[in-house]
């Protein structure tokens, strides 16, 4: 336990690291966007003086590296400022949105591990008929080939022209009304979910393959042991590490691209949210957005390196990568 | 001359419509076979038919042409993002898993900072941070790219590094350039083939996402994504502005992953 | 009497892309109970492929062609799959090059060596099966992860349990040849003792000649998928009657006389997909004649041993190893 717990220690240390980085990534590269942020607000009204007293209000004249400092250190207790276009709180702004993402992100994962760990170990471990094989091996490439968002528009499409039982438009929430909320997300998830089946069957698939050669379980056979007892007892165990890897990745990129999904249903979410905000250069709300989703995946990230040494022994004695 | 990817099917079947996407896109682009991308021909939105093979687009024009122009745009802006990319950060890659120490320790730490942020927002920012054109979906694919090709070119020299034939250079005193250059390089470039490939099917991905948005490409120039930004609000009234370049899209990009696939048998098989 | 182990001219095929390769090439030999028998021959002539076959393991890419593997009686090949578990459970044991290799990294080392006798949760049965083969401070290897122990360590657990079951024929390919030299004479040494005591067969394939030399009674010389040379150890050792077995003596490191050179063999080993008229050395021997490269030599009793070559009776000037 106490390997687990020293490796988990050095890798969170590396992970606020690298999020304090990133943090710096972030600010600097929205202020290089184009158009400053006084003019924004101001519109219409910015003369010299409305944005020079603008700038003195928000700090906007003060150093750089001083306005980092006010900004991930508001950010770290919670508050992203004020958006442009609302003027509400941003993070009341998220807050609202973001179960709907979740929700979004979670059902497509869920789909994603369900079809994609078992179809990806069968077709690594079978390798005949030869068809079977390379059929499965072309459906996973292929669902990791088509963008979600052409996807999305064949469904769109789809559904707004024989229902099949699915809503579409207008979102309801989970609390309101569980079947509508159901019917509504599902089609969105489930475009979502392709490339994360592509993604989960591929990397099951490999996993299963490269098991399926080592020494190990060769051995195994070798003492008698029947291929489904292997597969039980040492196959999954294994195979589940790079999946788990993978899924954490995946879900975690998804959080992110919900954005363009949400574009194509018209869903609220954050990922809707952030991305008009970017086009109309609402800096805060982009800012804040792109700063949560990247924590977000360091986290998942780091989740999945500690699931992966929970699960792989040899990973806990290793130095730190 | 022998076929390439040899007894992998799938991978020649790949190789094959990536030849054919590519012989038509670059017919299509300079010879107008297929007709003008730009020329208003006929009535605007009307279905497919004799006249116009896959139809027309809001201002007339065949959308047989711009699919094609669009494959063109679609596979050379990625393209030129990953070569870039490649070699950049081949060169960042091999300097940090050769010379150790605390330049490796920086690069690394900026290549997982860049990896830290979900593909799609990271483009996205990096396109909101320019004018929507072409040359922003190459940054954007660029930046998206460098990452990777940093992690896996660096893991790559790691292994070779330790190998007893760098060493002995080493001790020949050869220097660092020529080191890097005549005996790491050549057994590091398979796997940096073999990374192109699929980070170009990804970058691919990445620019039609993009343009999608309205930030990568614009009109009249097209790529598959800019134009299914461009069909998307007529989904209902011309579906065929939204599915021949979407088809298309996922064929493109499904090729290049499977000769990706063929090449990554060829320099490092898996027990298939 | 029936012999415990008989391989009746066994023939394996290698399938890959590029071809097929004949593996195993006609192979026929016969083991008693409690004879520690030694293959040798170098990389490509087919000995971990036979050692493979002896337990009918899958092996990417080969097939059995034709030939017959006997044990106790009964052929393998003919087996479903329920009777072959069974017999490799029962009636064998196997040795493997990569001691922690052979190991589920993600479980515990007791808890793999319970599996191996019925998943008995019973700690004496497994510390037992530990300290037989001379390890110390048993528990704490069986609460160890593959990969916490030494290769040593690895091999003895790897020996342990592969004789849980008191099978009658103990299969181990190259099982030093990753291990320390302090550390190879150990492993060597309990492995023979152990199939000693036990009364079975032990078939150890090496490229070590002194180490076959030391603890078999019989060897079999390999080369291109065929057995070259086959008799007493000490018989074939000290007076080879093939020149590839004397070819391979003169190639191995720490036999030379002073001033000597170790003589590596030119050339490279056959690959072919066909029972080729012709014997397969011959490209590679300085003996070689016409015949040699029209009619495929069949083995021979000459000089207490059977030997595959045409000029086997004549007493060429063949150095041995003494």
């Amino acid at each position: 336990m106490t390997a687990l717990l020293r490796f988990a220690a050095r890798r969170l240390a590396s992970a606020a690291l690298t999020l304090l980085l990133v943090s710096v990534l972030i600010f600097a590269a929205i202020h290089w966007l184009p158009g400053s942020y006084a003019d924004v607000f101001l519109g219409a009204l910015s003369t010299p003086q409305a944005k020079a007293q603008l700038e003195e209000k928000f700090g906007l004249n003060r150093p750089l590296p001083v306005q980092y400092v006010k900004w991930i250190s508001a950010a770290a207790h919670g508050d992203f400022g004020i958006s442009l276009s609302t003027q509400q709180p941003v993070a009341a702004e998220f807050a609202v949105r973001l179960p709907v993402t979740a929700q979004l992100a979670v059902m497509a994962a869920a789909i994603a591990l369900t079809v994609g760990v078992p179809l990806g170990i069968v077709g690594g471990l079978v390798t005949r008929p030869r068809v079977l094989h390379g059929f499965l091996r072309l459906f996973g490439s292929f669902a990791m080939s088509v963008p979600d968002f052409v996807i999305g528009s064949l469904l769109l499409y789809l559904i707004s022209r024989h229902s099949l039982g699915f809503r579409l438009g207008a979102w309801i929430p989970l609390s309101a009304d569980l079947a509508g909320n159901l019917r509504t997300a599902i089609v969105p998830a489930g475009a979502l979910a392709a490339l994360g089946i592509g993604f989960i069957m591929t990397a099951a698939r490999h996993a299963a393959i490269s098991i399926r050669g080592a020494p190990w379980v060769v051995a195994a056979t070798a003492r008698g042991q029947s291929t489904s007892m292997i597969i039980r007892q040492h196959i999954v165990k294994n195979a589940a590490i790079p999946v788990v890897t993978v899924a954490a990745i995946y879900l975690g990129y998804m959080l992110g691209g919900t954005a363009i999904i949400e574009s194509l249903f018209t869903i609220p979410g954050i990922g809707r949210f952030v991305l008009q905000a970017v086009s109309i250069r609402d800096y805060p709300v982009v800012q804040a957005g792109v700063l949560i989703a990247a924590t977000v995946f360091i986290a998942l990230n780091l989740a999945a390196d500690i699931v992966y040494a929970a699960l792989d022994p040899r990973i806990r004695s290793k130095a730190s990568p | 001359m022998r076929p390439p990817f040899r007894g992998d099917p799938l991978s020649q079947i790949g190789a094959a419509l990536l030849v054919v996407l590519i012989v038509t896109s670059l017919v299509g682009s300079t010879a107008h076979v297929f007709g003008s991308p730009t020329a208003l021909g006929g009535a605007p939105l009307s279905a497919p038919a004799a006249g116009h093979p896959l139809g027309t687009d809001q201002l007339g024009r065949s959308v047989l042409a711009r699919t094609v122009a669009g494959i063109d745009q679609t596979i050379v802006l990625a393209t030129a993002a990953v070569v870039i990319a490649a070699a950049i950060g081949s060169l960042l890659g091999m300097l940090a898993g050769y010379l150790k120490g605390i330049g490796d320790d920086i690069v690394s730490r900026c290549a997982d900072a860049l990896f830290s942020f979900p593909a799609i927002v990271l483009a996205i920012m990096i396109s909101a941070m320019f004018r929507p054109g072409s040359a922003t979906a190459i940054a954007a694919v660029v930046i998206v790219t460098l990452p990777v090709m940093v992690r896996v070119v660096r893991a790559a020299t790691l292994m070779v590094a330790e190998q007893d034939f760098v060493i002995q250079a080493r001790i020949a005193e050869a220097g660092l350039g020529r080191i890097l250059a005549m005996h790491i390089f050549p057994n590091v470039a398979g796997t940096i083939i073999v990374q192109m490939a699929y980070s170009i099917s990804f970058g691919m991905i990445i620019e039609s996402g993009v343009s999608f948005l309205g930030l990568g490409v614009q009109p009249p120039g097209a790529s598959l994504g800019s134009l299914l930004y461009e069909g998307r609000v007529y989904l209902s009234v011309a579906p065929w502005l939204v599915f021949v370049p979407g088809v298309v899209l996922a064929l493109t990009i499904l090729s290049v992953n499977l000769v990706g696939d063929g090449l990554r048998q060829v320099i490092d098989p898996l027990l298939e | 009497m029936t012999p415990a182990l008989e391989v009746r001219g066994l023939v394996m095929e290698y399938r890959s892309r590029r071809g097929r390769v004949r593996a195993l090439d006609g192979i026929d030999f016969a083991a008693a109970a409690g004879e520690a028998v030694g293959i040798v021959g170098e990389s490509g002539s087919g000995k971990s492929t036979l050692g493979a076959a002896i337990g009918r393991l899958p092996v990417a890419g080969v097939q059995h062609v034709s030939g017959e593997v006997l044990i106790g009686g009964v052929g393998i090949f003919g087996l479903d799959e329920p009777a072959l578990r069974a017999l490799r459970r029962s009636r064998l044991g196997f040795v493997f090059q990569d001691p922690i290799g052979t190991l589920d990294p993600t479980m515990k080392v007791g808890r793999q060596v319970a599996a191996v006798v019925d998943g008995s949760a019973d700690r004496g049965v497994v510390d037992g099966i530990l300290t037989d083969v001379g390890l110390v401070d048993v528990r704490h290897v069986a609460q160890s992860y593959p990969h916490e122990l030494s290769g040593g360590m690895a091999q003895r657990v790897a020996i342990g349990m592969a004789m849980a079951r008191r099978p009658g024929i103990i299969v181990a390919d190259e099982p030093t040849a990753a291990l320390d030299a302090s550390i190879k004479v150990q492993i060597l040494d309990l492995l023979v003792s152990r199939c000693r005591d036990s009364d079975a067969v032990l078939i150890l394939l090496s490229h070590d000649l002194h180490a076959v030399r030391t603890r078999t009674r019989r060897i079999l010389v390999m080369y291109g998928g065929r057995i070259v040379e086959a008799g007493e150890t000490a018989t074939v050792l000290d007076r080879p009657r093939h020149p590839y077995t004397a070819a391979l003596l003169r190639s191995a490191v720490g036999r030379e006389a002073p001033g000597g050179c170790v003589e590596p063999i030119a050339g490279v080993p056959p690959a072919s997909a066909e029972r080729q008229d012709s014997c397969a050395f011959a490209p590679r021997c300085v003996y070689v004649i016409d015949r040699c490269r029209s009619v495929r030599p069949e083995a021979r009793h000459v000089a207490q041993r059977d030997a595959a070559c045409h000029r086997a009776d004549e007493a060429l000037d063949l150095e041995g190893a003494p």
